[in-house]
Formats: C-alpha cells, structure tokens, sequence
C-alpha cells in the first residue's frame, strides 16, 4: 500500500457537534410541554419570592440570581441530562451516532446543547424577572458567574454522563439523581447558608461540588464572600482562587470517572 | 427505486487495490467471564465480499464491533486500510461505512433531516436526495422517523452506513426484516459498492444472501471460524445425497464403495462426496436387474447443509 496524497476536508469538530446540536434543538422545540415548562419554571421562581421570600443577606436580585443558577444547574442541567443520556442509550441513539465520524465528546455535546441552552436562558429568564419586580442590583463582577455558570454547566454535563453507569433507565433518573440534588441542597450554601456550620465543617462542605459554583456566583453578582462578608471588585476576585481550585478540580475528576463508566449501549 | 452510481470514496489513510483492506488476526472478544471471540483470523481485499455467518450467540456481532471501533479487543489485532479502528479512530472514520445489528434515530426527525444531520457529520457525503432515492424513501422523506415501518427503517439506515461513500462497509444482518424486492435492492447497492472498490463485511441468517453477495464465507461456532472458503468449498464439505425408493423385491443393495447408507431399503438414502462415479455403479446396478429407482433424486451438498451441519456442533470435514 502507498501512502495517499489525496487531500480531504474534513467537516471540523464544531460543524460536526453544531450539526448534532442543531438536530437536538429542533428535537426539543418540537416538545411544546418542555418548551413551555422551560419559559415557565424561572418566571415561576422569580413570581414566588415575594410570596416566600428568600433568606440571607445582601440585595434580593442578586441572591435570586445565585439561586436561580444553582438550581438550574441542578435541577435543570443534571437531572435532565442524566434522563436524555440514558434515554438516548436505550434508543441505540448513542450507538448509532458514535458509529459515524462524530467522536463521542461531540456526540454528548451535541446532545446536550440543547438543555445547555436551555440552563442559560432561564438564568436570563430570571434576571430579567429580577429586573421587573425592581430587584434588580448591578453586579460586582461579570466574569465570575460566567465562570461560575459555564463551569457548572461542564460539571453537570459530566457528572450526569457519569451518573448514566448507575441509571437503567430514564424513569430511574428520578432516584438516581437524588444524591447530588440532596448533597446540592445542603451543602451548596444555597438553601443552607454555610454560615450555619461550624467554621471546620464549612470548609469541608466549600470542597463539595456544587458550592464553589455558588460561590463564584455570590461572589460576583452580590459581591459576598461564603460567610457573608461584603466585599468589593477587589475583594471578589482576591476570594476566587478556591472556589475556582475546586470547581476545576471537580471538573477534572468528573471527566475522568465520566471517560471510564460511561456505557454507550444498553448492558447485554 | 433508483440506482445511480455513487460518488468516489476518499483517499484514505492507506490506498491501492495490492494489499488487503481488512486484516483480522487472532481477535479475541471478552464479555465480562464469557470469551465471545476466541481467536478469529481473515482478510477482505477491496473488490471483495466477506459473510460471516453463526447462530445467534456464535461472536459474529461482538466481532464486528471491535472491527467498527466500538469495543476493544482483548486479544489479537484488527487493521483496517492499516490503521487500528479504535485506536486511530479519526483516520479510520470516514471510509468506514456501518450498519448496526440494532441501531435506534432520533424519532422525531424526519427522514430527510435524519440522513441531512448525517450527511454534516461526514467528510465526504452523497447528495441526500439521491441517497434517499437509491432505497426507495423519496416519498418518505418528509415523514418523522417514528411512522417508518420496520423495513424502511433498515432501509434508512442503510442510507446511513452508505452515505459517505465509504471504502470499507460493515453490514450486520442488512437485510433484516425486508421484504424480498427491498432485498434485492440492497444486494444491488452492495455490488455497486463492491464493483468500485469497498470491501464489504457483513454477517446474515439468510445464506442465500451470502451465497448471493459473498465472494468467501466464514462460518462461526462459539466465538471460532470452523468453516472458511467460497460457497461452494464449505458446501463440499459435506456429503451429497441421494435418495430412491426400491420396488418389493428387489435384491440387497450392492456394495458401492464411497456410499454409505443412512437410511435402509425400502427409502434409500446414500451419502457420498463421489456423486457421479456412486450413481454411474447404482444406475447400473439397477439397469442389471431391471429395476426402477422410485422418486430417484440426486442433489450435491448446499451451504445451508453445511451451516447446519456446523451449527449442531458436527466437526467440519
């Protein structure tokens, strides 16, 4: 055999996942009850708390808005991906696409753009409620809820592809996925303000997953540090350092166990 | 249903007709405590058609998927166009053509969006229209794929596996579920493929379509080939038969040397691997004492003899 000097294009990884992604969005927005439910659960949220308040420091729009990325991402972002994956695995989906030229990064990318999308609207969704109801409060720093949001999106994206090894199937999601939305609850900060713990078991529970997204969150919409201090542009970025450590760390550690459990096809 | 001729496969990472597309040597295939694959070795040169065929449970789908870059091999090594399907995945790709035993497609995709989103993944794909035209699903193009009927589907999918015009094509059970002109059609799509240079491995129950398709065949027996060759030579393995009724009366049969007999007058029935020579002395025999050798058939070995033959665990000849 000679080697070939026949030059090719081939389609780049972004056309290849915007390809898939693109097919998965048209998939969703054909679903008008998730389309709906979507638009629905941030207005919701946002409608409810001057009914039920929200407890803690600092202004209102901001603390909404630390809420409102930390439950999108977990009960939006994991609990929905963990179904579509296994979903998609039952259905020899998964399978089918990874037989192609789709490497499988682009085909659980692809596939979970939309819900990606999905999590940013209704963070937007909520911060434009914020400003309807006239809570709405500049914030200290943009660039650390990006991190905070985009690096909770990586997160929840690999931990649910890792949660899909211990999840048969899509209606299982719903017990499956109970560990980490309880660990979220309460170890997050968000439902239970670390301050609430003793100064020892706050810094181990600032090492669990979800709570340097919540953090970096606090920190730069409401310019609060974890225990509450307020703190200014300065004071935000010089208490980043962990928060962003951890997160990166999780990250790192999903992805390793999510490339060595994830199964591609239903167990024989 | 419309054939044209597909558009050139690209150049891939090895080219040129010399060497073999597909190199499988001692593959082994573990699931879990069961050994699926336990040693398998063959070649596909491009131009060629190689079946495997094996009851269910024989390895030939666990085969496949380590030849696809699905699974890993526990043992041995799988080439194809020179590179490690799975190791050199990027290389591989896109002149590989798959089509899964069971695959499943996003359900509320129409046909023609299905094959389109397929078609943006490739490095070289066909117009979709005239991918969808070659199986027959013009007129379903605008239809979600969860309305295809069973056979539609494979159809569809077949579109799939054929669509980047591949150089090395896996097919396993094609066919499955079609009806026989839909049949028909994809053994014509294969050969298209095959007169311009893909090597085609696929696996089937139906051994006609192997006897059709394949240029050598291979047949499994857990997780082992027992039986290699064309049709004809597995064929030939086997004895052939011949089968006649004596009239009341007649003397005992004679003893013709290369017969043996299964089954005793007054329904004979020989085996034989010297057909002509065993009839030339039977017929004989029978014009000597004038006798009529009632319903007399005579018929050489088949695959499908041969494949049975293997399958109820008889050792290969």
């Amino acid at each position: 055999m000679t080697t070939s000097t026949a030059p090719t294009v081939t389609p780049s990884r972004l056309r290849r996942t915007l390809a898939l992604a693109g097919a998965e969005t048209r998939l969703l927005l054909r679903n008008r009850t998730a389309v709906v439910n979507s638009v629905l659960l941030p207005l919701l949220l946002v409608a409810g708390v001057p009914v039920a308040g929200l407890g803690g420091d600092g202004p209102l729009g901001a603390r909404l808005a630390v809420t409102a990325v930390a439950v999108t991402l977990v009960f939006l972002t994991y609990y929905n991906l963990v179904t579509t994956y296994v979903a998609r695995r039952e259905e020899l989906v998964l399978q089918r696409m990874r037989s192609g030229e789709l490497t499988p990064v682009e085909v659980l990318l692809g596939t979970a753009t939309p819900t990606l999308l999905v999590t940013v609207v209704q963070v937007l969704l909520v911060l434009a409620g914020t400003a309807v109801i006239g809570e709405w409060s500049a914030p200290v720093d943009v660039v650390l809820p990006l991190v905070a949001l985009v690096g909770g999106m990586a997160l929840m994206t690999l931990l649910a592809a890792a949660s899909t090894s211990f999840t048969r199937t899509a209606e299982s999601a719903q017990i499956t996925t109970l560990p980490l939305v309880v660990l979220a609850s309460v170890t997050s900060g968000v439902m239970v303000p670390l301050a609430a713990f003793s100064d020892q078991v706050a810094q181990v529970l600032r090492l669990t997953p979800i709570e340097p997204i919540v953090e970096l969150a606090r920190l730069g919409l409401a310019g609060q540090t974890w225990d509450g201090r307020a703190v200014d542009w300065a004071g935000a970025w010089a208490a980043a350092p962990q928060p962003l450590l951890v997160l990166a760390a999780w990250i790192a550690v999903a992805a390793g166990v999510a490339s060595r459990v994830f199964v591609w096809a239903p167990r024989r | 249903m419309q054939l044209t001729r597909p558009a050139p496969a690209p150049a891939g990472p090895t080219t040129g007709q010399a060497g073999p597309a597909v190199v499988v040597t001692d593959l082994r295939r573990r699931h879990g405590d069961v050994e699926a694959v336990r040693g398998i070795s063959f070649e596909v040169h491009p131009g060629e058609v190689f079946a495997l065929l094996g009851v269910n449970g024989a390895g030939k789908t666990s085969a496949l998927e380590v030849l696809e870059g699905l699974a890993p091999a526990a043992g041995g090594t799988v080439r194809v166009l020179g590179a490690d399907p799975l190791a050199d995945r990027a290389a591989v790709r896109p002149h590989l053509g798959v089509l899964l035993q069971s695959s499943g497609l996003p359900s509320d995709l129409t046909v023609r969006e299905t094959v389109a989103l397929w078609a943006a993944t490739l490095t070289a794909p066909r117009s979709v229209e005239e991918a969808l035209a070659q199986v027959g699903l013009t007129d379903r193009a605008g239809l979600r794929v969860r309305s295809l009927s069973g056979g539609e589907r494979r159809r569809l999918d077949l579109t799939l596996a054929l669509l980047g015009s591949p150089r090395v094509i896996v097919l396993d059970e094609p066919t499955t579920g079609l009806d026989p002109e839909s049949r028909r059609t994809v053994w014509t799509l294969v050969r298209q493929r095959v007169a311009d240079g893909a090597a085609v491995v696929l696996t089937t129950h139906h051994l006609e379509e192997a006897e059709e398709l394949a240029d050598r065949i291979a047949v499994m027996r857990a997780g082992r080939i027992v039986l290699s060759g064309t049709a004809a030579e597995i064929a030939a393995t086997q004895p052939a038969t011949v089968r006649f009724t004596l009239p009341a009366g007649a003397p005992p049969l004679p003893d013709v040397p290369g017969a043996t007999v299964v089954s005793a007058a007054p329904r004979v029935e020989l085996h034989t691997r010297a057909l002509q020579p065993v009839l030339v002395r039977l017929l004989a025999w029978a014009d000597a004492h004038g006798l009529v050798l009632g319903g007399l058939q005579a018929r050489a070995a088949s695959l499908e003899q041969a494949f049975l033959a293997v399958a109820d665990g008889a050792d290969p000849s």
